[in-house]
């Protein structure tokens, strides 16, 4: 009996009910899509770590004799330590246009446990020797590669072939990019070989020493404590930079992506859940208010209060329980091939969607809790409603005049049914809150989503349009002279400009704020690297004094005026110096510090002493410059701007359908909160509503009411929703800067106004599936009843 | 008594129920005259409100031709009913259906603003009595000033006929005395049609014809040469 009535009373508000479903469908599908996703991802990434050894530092260094390495394993608290040549070949590809990049990582065949061993996935052992190779399967994959292929790079000037004997990856380069600058991988260009110690002896027979070192650390070991020995010890030998296993670009990497779905997978369900038990509530609350009636009823013929009570709290459980059965069983599928979006961009092995008893009944859970809670505190007032009193009507509702009315001008302007709007946005003051809240956390999500995915553009854009403007640049494998460089690349036919620069490591230190940078030294007139500042006006490198990125300087605490201590191994004579910070600029990838060119050789005590240039060439001629610089030693790497923006588009293309995502989310949300809000409010007021149509007012005009009241809540909730997306945007920024990239706190004008768009539709599309229901509004069976 | 405004010709109405048809109204045939009053009287479930809400365009027929001054009401679609009601009619029920949230003269207002040529409201709040109590909200008013308040909003459009379902049924004699007086001067002043609802016969005094219904028939018609002014009824 009560069974039938259940079924009988969802029906009535079916659309406040499905919103309901809907939206805890959706939190529980993100709920148990992304945990799953986490847990797997999590899981892979420990026990890959713990298999392969990874390491708990890195070191970069000029050049250490191979016999030093042994000895620094004495310093307390390192476990193992292990030295390796390291070296970026260029990959011989006359069919590709692109410039295509080998890393070489020595390893030895023989060693047993080696720190970060690469995991061979398919292939055979490497030989010592041999110019046999195992390579990244990415790099692999996307050059469609097969065993036993060969590579032909250049090494030491001379053409060399390789022999993919297997594919293999490790858990160094998970996500493995060129330069930290690039923020997404490229496998097409850029690729990970391990070679074996005794080969690269002899594809590079000049390196004699090691350039890398890694380690692993003993249990509780403080790694600044290890560092700072460190150091000391490999001052001789030219140390570049020593970094823990944090600040390791794969690793920084895979934890922030981690880090954001971890914080995915817990703030959007809670807030669908949230919204989801708001509807719920009022829904339920509204029911009770109109079946006071029938409640008295039932407490008359003796049923008790729990009795009713748990008949009221049971739609709330079959609500609660068909939405989240739906959404943990679409979530788990939905794992599988997010699980496999992930595989796109992170190289890790193992990687398997798997399926979680624990998360299923975890996410249940989480919905009847929430539901149950929302259906209690809806239908709590059963308990305190005496029979006498609930047979007798309600107390009639009051009309209360608003403060608006006293600002007449604005009051006279309004209609008759303004009034009414403008009256009944007190009327239910918790409902009007909700709306409110909601439309408000809505225009956020889609204002601040948009502004991320512009600002990511800027970032990207501004970077290779407008600061670094060059057609090529070619880094030095070791510092040259400027003027012979410059006199040398003029000559080079179809080439019209040519520009010089230095970049140079250093560790900046502000008291006992420590920072290891690069410190670009560019020249004053220079016009193919341009510094910017945040209206995009040329500021030209200061002579004596340095400017630092935003984020560096906030890493530092440096400000203009502060002297900083810069140590540098490229520094002649004394390794370290003072220089004062004379600006700071915006910069969004990588943390940089910059200088005039003379001023940086002056302060290193290194005359003309460059270690890259920038040149404008004509685009046919790009192709000879490559061929003959390919097989020099004096060139490491040849970079084309053009190459570096078409890789942004592909990537910001496949950024970009996240966006349509969250804006998704938020219409749903919006749609659901108006819809939802519009049905219990057109069933509470029918009997006012069919009046007015009895008075002769058209569905129109009736509705109007009802909308014109929730565009007055919505428009100013939408508002308060700028500075709400700001506010959400300087979180993300704070959550997401890291030393590769910042995000800004800004939040652009025309993600603004598509947050309106977006919003203002989903109200409006709401408002019009609500309107569906006032047509159906029978005028005689709603007045025949008393109320 | 002048020209008919409304003739209806054996106007049907049910109500399909599962198995069932209930029929509510069965070939009823009349004539409404411009500025007599109608009363309309029958055993509760006779249909007379299925009656009241077919003449005012609330309901559609199931069956039978219903014209008001020579516009075909049984072939108008919704839109068209909505603003026959709006033009022509006014409605005043047993329960007084004001908006809560409006004041007396905001009520009356709401229907000044949708209609072609209505009356003034304050002089409509006058008419009724109630001049002093145009600020209030209908909380803050008893049962027969919230009816009163109901029959100068349907007044206030200056409706050609005005239909009431049982106005007086919630009303005590006195108030009920005064409301049937403002209806019969609305009619006597302005020429208007008023039909009314009532299970008092008393009431069915004051009315030029009765139709007396019966299980959805109209039983028959009684004319009243001399009918009683308001202030004469009793019961
Ligand atoms: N929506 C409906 N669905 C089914 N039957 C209905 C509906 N509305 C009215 N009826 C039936 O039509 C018949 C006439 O009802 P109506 O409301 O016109 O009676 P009434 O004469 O106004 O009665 P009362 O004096 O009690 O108000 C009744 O038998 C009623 O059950
Ligand atoms: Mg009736």
């Amino acid at each position: 009996m009560f069974y039938r009535k259940m079924i009988r009373d969802l029906k009535e508000n079916k659309g406040a009910y499905l919103a309901c479903i809907v939206i805890i469908t959706l939190g529980l599908l993100v709920f148990t899509a992304f945990s799953t996703m986490v847990e797997t991802l999590q899981t892979s990434q420990q026990s890959f770590y713990e298999n392969q050894n990874f390491a708990d530092g890195f070191v970069q260094v000029k050049a250490i004799p191979r016999d030093e390495v042994k000895k620094l394993k004495d310093i307390e608290g390192i476990k193992e330590i292990q030295g390796r040549l390291v070296k970026e070949v260029m990959v011989l590809k006359p069919e590709s246009k692109k410039n295509v990049y080998l890393r070489l990582v020595s390893v030895e065949p023989g060693r047993e446990n080696p720190i970060n061993a690469a995991f061979l996935n398919a292939g055979n052992p490497l030989e010592d020797k041999a110019m046999n190779i195992w390579i990244d399967n990415k790099f692999f994959e996307a050059n469609n590669h097969n065993l036993n292929d060969e590579i032909e790079v250049i090494a030491s000037g001379k053409k060399r072939k390789l022999s993919i004997v297997g594919v293999a990856s490790s858990p160094e380069f998970i996500y493995s990019l060129r330069t930290a600058a690039d923020l997404y991988p490229s496998p097409e260009t850029f690729g990970i070989a391990f070679v074996p110690l005794s080969s690269m002896k002899k594809l590079f027979p000049d390196e004699k020493t090691f350039n890398e070192l890694v380690f692993t650390m003993k249990p509780d070991t403080d790694f600044d404590k290890v560092k700072t020995k460190l150091e000391v010890k490999l001052k001789p030998y030219g140390l570049k930079s020593l970094i823990p296993r944090d600040e390791q670009i794969s690793h920084l990497l895979l934890s922030e992506e981690l880090k954001g779905l971890v914080a995915m997978s817990k703030a959007m369900p809670i807030m669908f859940l949230s919204i989801a038990a708001v509807i719920l509530y009022i829904t339920l609350k509204r029911l009770i208010e109109q079946q006071r009636g029938q409640i008295g009823i039932l407490k008359a013929d003796g049923y008790t209060s729990q009795e009713i009570l748990f008949h009221y709290m049971s739609y709330a459980l079959v609500i609660g329980l068909a939405g989240g059965l739906l959404g943990v069983v679409a979530g788990a599928f939905l794992s599988y091939p997010l699980t496999s979006i992930f595989q796109v961009f992170f190289n890790l092995p193992g990687l398997e969607g798997r399926f979680s008893w624990y998360l299923i009944i975890l996410g249940i859970a989480l919905s009847l809790i929430f539901s149950v809670l929302a259906g209690y505190q809806g239908s709590k007032k059963v308990l305190a409603l005496e029979p006498a009193q609930a047979l007798r009507p309600p107390a009639p509702i009051g009309g209360k005049r608003v403060f608006l009315e006293k600002i007449r001008i604005i009051w006279e302007l309004l209609s008759v049914q303004g009034m009414m709007a403008v009256r009944n946005l007190t009327r239910n003051k918790g409902r009007s809150l909700f709306i409110f809240l909601g439309i408000m956390f809505c225009f956020a999500i889609s204002g601040f989503t948009w502004s991320m995915n512009d600002l990511m553009q800027k970032m990207m854009f501004d970077q290779y349009e407008r600061v670094e403007v060059y057609d090529v640049k070619m880094s030095f494998a070791s510092p040259m002279n400027q003027k012979s460089m410059i006199r040398e690349l003029t000559a080079i036919p179809g080439v019209s400009h040519v520009e010089t620069m230095a970049e140079v490591p250093v560790t900046l230190k502000n008291q006992w704020r420590k920072k290891d940078a690069v410190l670009f030294g560019l020249s004053e007139t220079g016009r193919l690297y341009n510094i910017l500042d945040d209206n995009y006006n040329k500021i030209s490198p200061p002579k004596s004094g340095l400017l630092l990125s935003e984020r560096l300087a906030k890493l530092l605490d440096a400000k203009v005026g502060t002297k900083l201590n810069v140590e540098s191994p490229m520094k002649a004579g004394e390794k370290d110096g003072v220089l004062e910070v004379v600006g700071i600029i915006p910069q969004y990838t990588g943390i940089n510090a910059y200088m005039e060119l003379g001023g940086l050789q002056d302060f290193l005590k290194q005359k003309g002493l460059v270690t890259s240039c920038m040149l404008n060439i004509d685009k046919g001629e790009v192709a000879s410059l490559r061929d003959k610089y390919m097989y020099t030693d004096t060139i490491s790497s040849i970079d084309e701007r053009n190459q570096k923006l078409d890789m942004f588009k592909e990537m910001m293309a496949s950024y970009g359908s996240m966006i349509y995502i969250y804006a998704l989310i938020s219409v749903i949300i919006g749609f659901a909160i108006i819809y939802s809000s519009s049905v219990i409010t057109l069933s509470e007021r029918s009997r006012e509503l069919a009046s007015m149509m009895v008075l002769g007012m058209t569905p129109q005009e009736v509705l109007s009411v009802v909308t014109f009241e929730q565009w007055c809540i919505g428009v100013p909730a939408m508002l308060i929703g700028m500075p709400m997306s700001k506010i959400f945007m300087a979180g993300m920024s704070s959550a997401m800067s890291t030393d590769i990239y910042t995000v800004p706190e800004r939040i652009t004008f025309s993600s603004l106004l598509m947050a309106f768009v977006v919003t203002g539709a989903s109200i409006w599309v709401a408002q019009r599936a609500a309107a569906r229901k006032i047509r159906s509004l029978s005028l005689v069976e709603v007045l025949k009843a008393g109320e | 008594m002048n020209d008919p405004i409304l003739v209806a010709e054996n106007l049907q109405k049910f109500y399909q129920m599962g198995e069932v048809t209930v029929k509510a109204l069965k070939d009823a045939s009349f004539e409404l005259m411009e500025g007599e009053v109608v009363a309309v009287l029958g055993p509760s479930g006779s249909g007379k409100s299925t009656l009241l809400n077919i003449i005012g365009g609330m309901d559609k027929l199931s069956g039978g031709k219903l014209y008001y001054k020579g516009t075909p009401l049984h072939q108008a679609d919704t839109k068209q009913l909505t603003y026959y009601r709006r033009n022509e009619v006014g409605f005043v029920f047993q329960f007084y259906n004001l908006m809560p949230n409006l004041t007396a003269l905001e009520n009356i207002n709401l229907s000044v603003q949708i209609s072609q040529n209505p009356l003034s409201a304050e002089e409509m709040l006058e008419q009724v009595g109630l001049s002093d109590r145009g600020d209030h909200f209908p909380s803050q008013l008893s049962g027969g000033e919230q009816q009163r308040i109901a029959l100068a909003r349907a007044l206030a459009k200056n409706p050609q006929m005005l239909l009431c379902d049982e106005p007086t049924g919630a009303l005590d004699f006195k108030t009920s005395i005064q409301v049937l007086k403002l209806l019969k001067s609305f009619s006597d002043i302005y020429n208007k049609t008023i039909v009314i609802i009532t299970h008092n016969t008393a009431i069915a005094q004051i009315a030029h014809r009765v139709f007396y219904l019966k299980d959805g028939r109209l039983d028959r018609i009684e004319k009243n040469e001399n009918p009683l002014p308001p202030e004469k009824v009793t019961w």
